[in-house]
Order: structure tokens, then C-alpha cells, then sequence
């Protein structure tokens, strides 16, 4: 079965990579520009990966991983996060509000698939 | 040299052919077959009748009498194929050879084995170690390395031609080859 | 420039008029948080996809200014008008990097340099000491790991999960799979942990595991797989055994070591209780139910059984078995006899038309092709270590005569029959000589005539069909036709009236006594030409080809069977006789009637659906006697490329083909390559229609 992945970001030139590259490997994918649009789009169509940035106007992605985390059905859906930083102070308050994982940015094609499958094994 | 070695290698096979009777030293006969339908190889002289199949190996066969200038050999109830193993190259390989027939394995003690005469033979000299005799017949000893040295096999020549080389040449010096290849044989 | 640098170009426009705006807003509100938030996403975006599009200027001239904003947002410093009326020219500033990526003047770096100083010298000393230039990027990712095998390792890992981990979406299942992906590993769970359902949280992982874990790949690709879950989990990872000593010792550890290894028991706790203990044979002899000496027997054998299996053991470490060559051949011959005797079986069943014996002999000839099939397949090696042999003969040479030369190969994984790999060793090594020697010109004549100094030799391999091609190829001098041409009329090779197209005239250099090197040398000069190396590879019934071209080198293809035991053949009649020709080569057969062939005459061309093919009618070669069939079959091969027909009596149909050599007294009969005994037990020519061609 196809699996579906949201990319939410701000950037439509990042989530058109991430799209392109995705949709390569294989992944549906739905998009969303920011936390408020994922959420939104998250009721109407059920997904079993997310990434996501951080900084997003309206909804942040760490209110985005919060929200995601309290809706029963998305409890263990894996999620990862986009930092630019290397810092381990946003991976740690992004892991705290429930990421699975993270990458960081600026990534390859082949490296944002490295990480999809090791959160999401086909 | 053991005494059952030296006795084995008095040991001749003879055999027919065009009225003569001819014999190879029982060592390098390895068995007689019946005749069996031989395949031609093109473009090969005539005395290289084909190749036959010996249990899985394919080994060519020598018609003797075209290698010696005599007519062809006619298939009877008696022709038969004497496989021998000879060294080509120093390398053993076995090889056939027509005969009219087989007569018998005899013994051959040295010193009745004499010399070939130097004329009035039909086949070229070095191609005899030695004259045998056996009941006032006479019994020509092939030189099998030499009849089926490497050079000879692929000779076309034809025999007059060898017989003719055989009259001109050194008389006296071809006896001393004879006499060493004679002591040879006491030797193996 | 690509379709996402032109999205990313057309984003940053867009992101740059909302920075714009955000930052004259801020002018008028100086502490419009709504707008310093707009302001600082807009310099992350354009940083953080700057960065991933390769726009790296602009990603790096941003990340200061970003920190900035970082810090107006978060209230460390307060929005200035000197801080917008500097942020705006940060923006015209970004404005022309941009533009210089699709060929607007180039930015002024000093103007970049002085905007930085000035937001420096704005914020506070120890607040802008936190993003110095950016650090080596984070190589974490699995992807990016080194994956090259090393040293098999054997690690103990511990792996105790945060309670929460599956609140973060961390199935750590997963983790265990690819644990299991990078070797052979041995997980245990532990459930001690586990509460009674009363207690019991749903969300919990209570679950940990200890694994053991051999692999190549090393600790890093283990600690890749807890990358996002090391700083909450308690992860150990321990080397084990590192595979170096495992011939010193091949004990496993004792159940009482590994305690101790793992911490469970003290090592002195283990020792007392072990000097409690008893050996078994101890307690037997003081119990008086055997005696001593039979006992010292047992040790004595329980210490042999262990040396054997020490053996076995080591034994079982090499997953290959070398075996003598001889004893291969020797398997290769008795295969063929084998497949000989089943065609026998096979001729014998179909006359006795008798279905038991035919359903046998089915099975005899499926195994006998497996069996077949397997043997030669044993026999194939991979020609690569036949092409780095040469490497050193490359290098040696080139430097005794003063040359630059660098070998190269490809296609060494193809496999051949072990013998035609050992017979090829001489030919090439002749041709690679050749090539050091004549071929590559000298550097000073390589620079001249606008060469790379450096002189390549490429060996190549590929399968074509039934048949492997060898290519050896220089970028040397190439051959000089007329230079041919005067040495082969001077040896009498050709006469000077013959016309030669430029590839006939490059065939020449197989002809013997053929040399053209201006002087003898130690390299290849040695009396011996390339007629030799024509020669063995016509043994290995394969064939030679060169090409050339005059200042750009040369190429020489060796065109060599697969195996040299067993053969596809296609038997076919003349004159009562049977002939076997390679069925690799043959395309298609057409039927010749007496009419048509009376029609040809001596022609020797035949029309087959309008194409024009010259045949060679086999019953003239071999001089067969009686007179041809009313209808005859021309069997259409292909030789080296040209489709050639060739005249027969009759086509009975493909046969497994047992090579037999005709023996060192027939080798001289070019026409005929070898010959296999039919089921009848006959024996049938195998015809080399490359010479039956050329003689024609």
C-alpha cells in the first residue's frame, strides 16, 4: 500500500523538493505551507508520516507535533522535524513536544529518504 | 633391469600386411580391435585414414599399407586396427593402425634379431629396427616412433619417392643407426 | 539553472518584499512582535533553502542577520531605527547576490562585510559569540556513513528505551530491524519490567533488549540507528570480540564469565562458588563408581573431541573448497562421457518406442544438463586476476623503456573456462608487450602530437553470445599502413600488386615473420610475432581481430569460446558422413533445390528473401563421393559478422556437443576443430567454419 506523507513548510521551493523527491520514491504526498494548513488538511486526509518544519507562520511546528500528538489516532505516527540548526537545543524541545526524528537543513535528496526509512520502514 | 622386463620386451605382436609379415614391440601395442567404421577427416593425406571412437576417445587411424606404398587395405572378416601409444611431441597419444590381419605374439630373442638389409627394401630403412625370423619366415620390426614420428604423419610423400631417397643415401652410416636403435631396444 | 533554483529564486523575490515590508512596519510599531516574526521567517526561509539549493553566499551573509532577529524575537535587544534602516540594506544586499545567479553584477562582498560589522557591533558581546561560522555539518545521517565492510566485530548492545519513547512515534521495533539489517544478531528481550495490567500504561514501552551483534559495518552504523533516541535511551554498546583472536581461542565464554562480563556477578562471588564446586570427575572418583584412570582416559578424550572440533571448525570457516585442477578435468571428462552415453540412451529409446524407457530417459538427460551445466560452471573463473597480473608488467616495462603508462580494465568479473584463461595468459601478455613496446609513443612524442603524457592500456571483457571478447587497446602511435604495406612486401608476406583495404592491411601483422618495430628491443623484439599469438588463440578455437587508426591507437579483439569441454552443436549430413557446426553461429537454415542450385551454377551466392549470402558447398571441400541429395539445405551462420551459408545433405538438429580433441596427429586439418562421438557411438567432426570460410 502507498504511504502518505504531509511535508509542511513554509518554503514552497523546500516543500516542492521534498514533494518531487517523495513522490520518486514512491510516498504520496500531501503539502501543507504551515502548521495551521497541516492541521487543517491532517482531518480531512489521514497520513502515516509528517515533516515538518520549525518556524511557520500561524501555527509553529512545535505547536503543529504538540496538536499532532493529542489526537488519539496520530499518538505514534512518526514525525520528523526540519532544523537548520545543528543545535541540539531545538532537537531536544522538538523531541520534547514529540518529534521522532530530525534533519537538518540544508539535505540531499537521498538523505531526507535515509531518515524517512528509518522512522518508516516499508 | 629385471629378467620378467627383459623377457617382455623380446615380446612382438606380428601381423599381415600385403603378404608380408610385419611386428611391433608388445609395449607399445596397448590392445587389437575389430574393425570398426572409421571417419574421414578432410583434407588429410590418405594414409590418415580418419578417427574412430575408442570408449569416449576419438584416436586417428594409419592405414600402413598407404604409408608404405602399398595398395589400400580392403575390409575383410580379418582386417583389425592395432592401437598403439606412441610420443608425439613428448607427449603420449594412442593411435590406430590397419591391419590385414593378426597373427601372433611372439618372442624374439636379440641376437636373432638382425639388421634390415640395406637394398631391396619397400619402405625407407630408418622405419625397421630389425629382421626376425620365425619358421624360415621373415619378420619386419617396425621402428613405431619413427614410422609415426611427427614429421611423417604429416608427410604426403609419396613411396617411390621414399624409396628412391633411401638408395642415395650413405650406406655405411645408415647400418650404425640401425645397430644403436638395436642396442636400444636391449636397453628398455 | 534547474526548475527548483527557479522556484527558490522566484520564493526568495516574494520572501524579500515581505522582509521589506515587515521591517517599514517596524519602523513605524517598533515592537510589533507580529512583524519581527515575519522578519526573522523570512531570513530563515531564505536562509535555510538558500542553503539546500546551493545558494550558499546568500545562506551564509543571512545566518548572522537571522541570529539578530532571533534575538529582537525572544526581547534580548529592542528594534533601533538604525537596526530596520541596516536590515533594509541587508535586504537590497540579498536582492543583488540573487541576481548575480542569473548574471546581474556581482555583489560587493566588502558592502556584505560592512552590513555584518554593523549588526556585530548592534547586539550584545555575548549574544553574538553564539553562531560563529557554522560548524562542520552534523554527519549523522545513515546514508552518509562510511558502508564499507571492515572487519567482522562482534558488540554486545544494550538497549533500554525512554518509558515515552513511543509517545514520539519511535516504533523501536524498527530499530531492532535494522539492527538485524547489519548482521548476524541475537536480540533478547527483557519483560521483567513489565507491571500487572492494573499498573499498566498504555503508552509505555517497558520493554528493553540486549543484543548481540556481529557486522562489518562499524560502531557508527549501530550508533546510527539510535541517532534519534540516544539522548533519552540508555544505549551501551560494547566490542565483544573484535574477530582477531578467534583462532587462539575458540571457546566460547563460560556462562559464569559472561555474568561477570555483563556485571550481573561479581567476578569474586563467581570464583567462590566456583571453588565449591566440584569436578564431575572428582565426585565419581571419591564416590568410587569409576577409577581414576579411567577417568584421566575420558579427559584425555573429551580434550581430543575438542581439538576436532577445533577443526571442523576452522574447516567450516572457508565457505570454498579449492580442489586440484587435474580432478576438475577430470570431472569435465567423465561429464562427457556421460552426456555421451545419454545420447545413447536417448537414441536407444526413441527405437524401442517403449514410453517407460523414454520417460528414463528424459530424466537422464534433465539431470545429465544440470550435472553438465553445474561442471562447467565450476570450472569458470572471473578473468579480473588475469588482467591485475598484468599490472606489474605495465608498470615495469613502461619504466625500463622511459614511457607513461597506466593500465586500466573493465569487465573483470566475466567469466571463463579455466583452461582457455590459462592458455590466454602467454597471447596477452604478447599484445600488452606489443602495445608497451611499439604502440605507446614516447612522453615527448605524446606532448607533440597534443596527447595526454600519460599513455592508457585498456584491457576489457564482455560476453558476446557463446563467445567472450578480450579487447586489448592502446591510445598509442596506432599502425601505419604504409609502413605495413613496405615491411609485408619486403618479407615477401604480399606482392605489390594486391590492393589491400586498410583493415586487410592491419591483419597483416598475424602474418608470420612479420615485425614492424623500427628496433629489436628486450620487450618485444624477440623473433616471435603476433602470427604466435594468432596461432594459440585458433588452438583455444577462438579468433584474433585489430583495428587501428593512424595517431589514435590500436584495438585487438580476442574472440574466444566460453568453455572448450562441451558445446552447443548443430549436427548436420554430407555424403553419409556427420558434421557438427558451433549452433552459436548458426542463424537460420533454407532449403537448396537442384533446380535452383543448377540455376546458381558456380556462382556460390545465394538469394535468401532478397539478401545476397555467399555459400560454401561442403560436399566440394571435403570431396565427398556419390552425388548430392535432389534437395540439400544451406545452413546460413554467421562468421565474424557476415552471414555465410554453408551447403549440406541433410540438418538433423542441435546436439550437446563433447569436444574431443582429434589428437596431436590430425592437428594439422584446419577445416575440422575437434570431434564428438554421436549417440550411435560414430564419430562426428566439429567444423571450424571460420577457416572452411577463408579457405573458400
Amino acid at each position: 500500500m502507498t504511504k502518505t506523507i504531509m511535508v509542511v513548510d513554509d518554503s514552497s521551493s523546500v516543500r516542492q523538493m521534498m514533494a518531487f523527491t517523495l513522490e520518486n520514491a514512491g510516498y504520496d504526498v500531501v503539502e501543507a505551507e504551515d502548521g495551521q494548513d497541516a492541521l487543517k488538511k491532517l482531518n480531512s486526509s489521514p497520513v502515516n508520516m509528517i515533516v515538518t518544519d520549525l518556524n511557520m507562520p500561524n501555527v509553529n511546528g512545535f505547536d503543529l507535533i504538540r496538536s499532532i500528538r493529542s489526537k488519539p489516532e496520530y499518538k505514534y505516527i512518526p514525525i520528523v522535524v526540519l532544523t537548520t540548526e545543528s543545535h541540539d537545543e531545538k532537537k531536544q524541545e522538538s523531541k520534547e513536544a514529540g518529534a521522532t526524528g530530525w534533519i537538518t537543513k540544508p539535505f540531499k535528496p537521498d538523505q531526507l529518504i535515509g531518515v524517512i526509512n528509518k522512522v518508516m520502514p516499508q | 633391469m629385471t629378467e620378467e622386463a627383459a623377457a617382455e620386451s623380446w615380446q612382438y605382436l606380428s601381423f599381415n600386411l600385403d603378404q608380408e609379415i610385419y611386428a611391433l614391440n608388445i609395449i607399445q601395442v596397448k590392445e587389437v580391435l575389430d574393425y570398426t567404421e572409421i571417419t574421414k577427416v578432410p583434407k588429410m593425406p590418405d594414409f590418415m585414414r580418419g578417427v574412430i571412437n575408442l570408449r569416449g576417445k576419438v584416436v586417428p587411424v594409419v592405414d600402413l599399407r598407404l604409408k608404405f606404398g602399398m595398395p589400400e587395405t580392403e575390409k575383410t572378416v580379418d582386417t583389425c586396427i592395432i592401437i598403439i601409444e606412441i610420443t608425439l611431441d613428448g607427449e603420449s597419444t594412442s593411435l590406430g593402425a590397419l591391419a590385414d590381419s593378426v597373427r601372433e605374439v611372439l618372442t624374439l630373442k636379440p641376437d636373432l634379431i638382425e639388421p634390415p638389409p640395406k637394398i631391396g627394401m619397400r619402405l625407407k630403412t630408418e622405419f625397421i629396427k630389425g629382421m626376425g625370423k620365425k619358421d624360415d619366415e621373415f619378420i619386419i620390426i617396425l621402428d613405431v616412433d619413427s614410422v609415426f614420428s611427427a614429421e611423417e604423419l604429416v608427410s604426403v610423400q609419396d613411396a617411390e619417392e621414399e624409396i628412391d631417397t633411401v638408395n642415395s643415401e650413405d650406406q655405411p652410416e645408415q647400418t650404425e643407426t640401425v645397430q644403436k636403435e638395436g642396442g636400444q631396444v636391449l636397453s628398455t | 539553472m534547474d526548475a527548483q533554483k527557479e522556484t527558490f529564486m522566484e520564493e526568495a523575490r516574494e520572501l524579500l518584499v515581505k522582509l521589506e515590508s515587515a521591517l517599514l512596519e517596524l519602523e513605524v510599531v517598533p515592537d510589533d512582535t507580529d512583524q519581527i516574526d515575519r522578519a526573522f521567517r523570512a531570513l530563515h526561509t531564505i536562509k535555510g533553502s538558500g542553503a539546500m539549493f546551493g545558494f550558499d553566499d546568500i545562506a551564509e551573509f543571512t545566518h548572522d542577520i537571522e541570529t539578530v532577529f532571533e534575538l529582537l524575537r525572544d526581547r534580548k535587544i529592542a528594534v533601533t531605527g538604525e537596526l530596520v534602516s541596516l536590515s533594509l540594506s541587508v535586504c537590497d544586499q540579498i536582492k543583488v547576490m540573487l541576481e548575480a545567479y542569473i548574471g546581474g553584477p556581482p555583489a560587493d562582498k566588502d558592502e556584505a562585510e560592512r552590513i555584518l560589522m554593523s549588526f556585530r557591533e548592534m547586539v550584545p558581546e555575548q549574544d553574538i559569540g553564539i553562531k560563529q561560522p557554522e560548524e562542520a555539518p552534523e554527519k549523522l545521517h545513515p546514508h552518509e556513513e562510511d558502508e564499507s565492510l571492515g572487519a567482522e566485530v562482534t558488540y554486545r548492545i544494550s538497549f533500554r528505551p525512554d518509558r515515552d519513547i513511543l509517545k514520539n512515534g519511535t516504533n523501536p521495533i524498527h530499530l531492532l530491524n535494522e539492527l538485524r539489517a547489519l548482521g548476524e544478531c541475537d536480540i533478547t528481550a527483557h519483560m521483567e519490567e513489565t507491571p500487572l495490567l492494573k499498573d499498566y500504561a498504555q503508552e509505555a514501552c517497558y520493554i528493553y533488549w540486549d543484543i548481540v551483534l556481529t557486522t562489518g559495518r562499524g560502531l557508527n552504523a549501530i550508533k546510527d540507528v539510535f541517532i534519534f533516541v540516544e539522548d533519552t535511551s540508555d544505549i551501551k554498546i560494547n566490542v565483544v570480540d573484535d574477530g582477531q583472536d578467534v583462532n587462539v581461542s575458540v571457546d566460547t565464554k563460560r556462562l559464569g564469565e559472561i555474568l561477570v562480563d555483563r556485571g550481573d556477578v561479581s567476578n569474586d562471588k563467581l570464583q567462590s562458588m566456583l571453588k565449591n564446586q566440584k569436578r564431575i570427575g572428582e565426585i565419581l572418583v571419591e564416590k568410587d563408581v569409576v577409577c581414576g584412570g579411567k577417568v584421566e582416559v575420558a579427559l584425555a578424550e573429551q580434550k581430543h573431541v575438542k581439538r576436532t572440533h577445533e577443526k571442523i571448525w576452522r574447516a567450516a570457516q572457508t565457505a570454498s573448497v579449492r580442489v586440484p585442477a587435474e580432478r576438475l578435468d577430470e570431472l569435465v571428462d567423465l561429464v562427457g562421457e556421460l552426456v555421451t552415453v545419454q545420447a545413447r540412451l536417448t537414441q536407444k529409446a526413441v527405437h524401442e518406442n517403449d514410453p517407460e524407457l523414454t520417460a528414463i530417459a528424459e530424466d537422464v538427460e534433465n539431470l545429465t544438463g544440470g550435472l553438465r551445466d553445474n561442471t562447467m560452471s565450476v570450472r569458470m573463473i572471473q578473468i579480473g586476476i588475469t588482467f591485475t597480473s598484468f599490472r606489474r608488467l605495465v608498470r615495469d616495462l613502461s619504466a625500463d623503456l622511459g614511457k607513461n603508462i597506466v593500465l586500466k580494465t573493465s569487465g573483470g568479473e566475466t567469466e571463463l573456462d579455466k583452461t582457455v584463461i590459462d592458455r590466454l595468459n602467454d597471447p596477452m601478455v604478447h599484445i600488452i608487450r606489443n602495445c608497451i613496446d611499439h604502440g605507446i609513443e614516447f612522453p615527448d612524442v605524446r606532448i607533440q602530437s597534443n596527447k595526454p603524457e600519460m599513455g592508457t592500456i585498456h584491457l576489457s571483457a564482455e560476453h558476446s553470445g557463446a563467445h567472450v571478447l578480450i579487447k586489448i587497446s592502446d591510445d598509442g602511435a596506432g599502425l601505419d599502413p604504409v609502413a605495413i604495406m613496405e615491411k609485408a612486401e619486403k618479407n615477401n608476406i604480399i606482392s605489390k600488386e594486391i590492393e589491400l583495404s586498410e583493415k586487410e592491411i592491419a591483419q597483416l601483422v598475424f602474418a608470420p615473420g612479420f615485425s614492424t618495430a623500427k628496433e629489436v628491443t628486450d620487450v618485444s623484439g624477440r623473433g616471435v610475432g603476433l602470427d604466435v599469438v594468432k596461432r594459440n588463440v585458433e588452438a583455444l578455437r577462438g579468433s584474433v581481430d585489430i583495428n587501428s587508426k593512424k595517431g589514435e591507437g590500436t584495438t585487438i579483439t580476442l574472440r574466444l569460446p566460453l568453455t572448450l569441454a562441451i558445446i552447443e552443436g548443430f549436427l548436420v549430413e554430407i555424403g553419409g558422413d556427420k558434421y557438427i557446426l558451433p549452433l552459436s553461429s548458426v542463424e537460420e537454415c533454407v532449403e537448396l533445390r537442384k533446380e535452383d542450385s543448377d540455376q546458381i551454377g558456380d556462382s556460390n551466392i545465394l538469394n535468401v528473401r532478397g539478401e545476397i549470402i555467399p555459400y560454401v558447398r561442403l560436399r566440394k571441400s571435403f570431396e565427398s563421393l556419390g552425388e548430392p541429395p535432389e534437395l540439400e539445405h544451406v545452413v546460413i551462420t554467421d562468421v565474424n559478422g557476415d552471414r555465410v551459408g554453408f551447403v549440406v545433405d541433410n540438418v538433423i538438429g542441435s546436439y550437446q556437443t563433447v569436444i574431443k580433441s582429434l589428437g596431436r596427429a590430425m592437428r594439422q586439418s584446419e577445416d575440422v576443430s575437434g570431434a564428438t562421438i554421436l549417440g550411435d557411438g560414430t564419430v562426428a567432426l566439429i567444423l571450424n567454419i571460420d577457416k572452411l570460410v577463408k579457405a573458400a
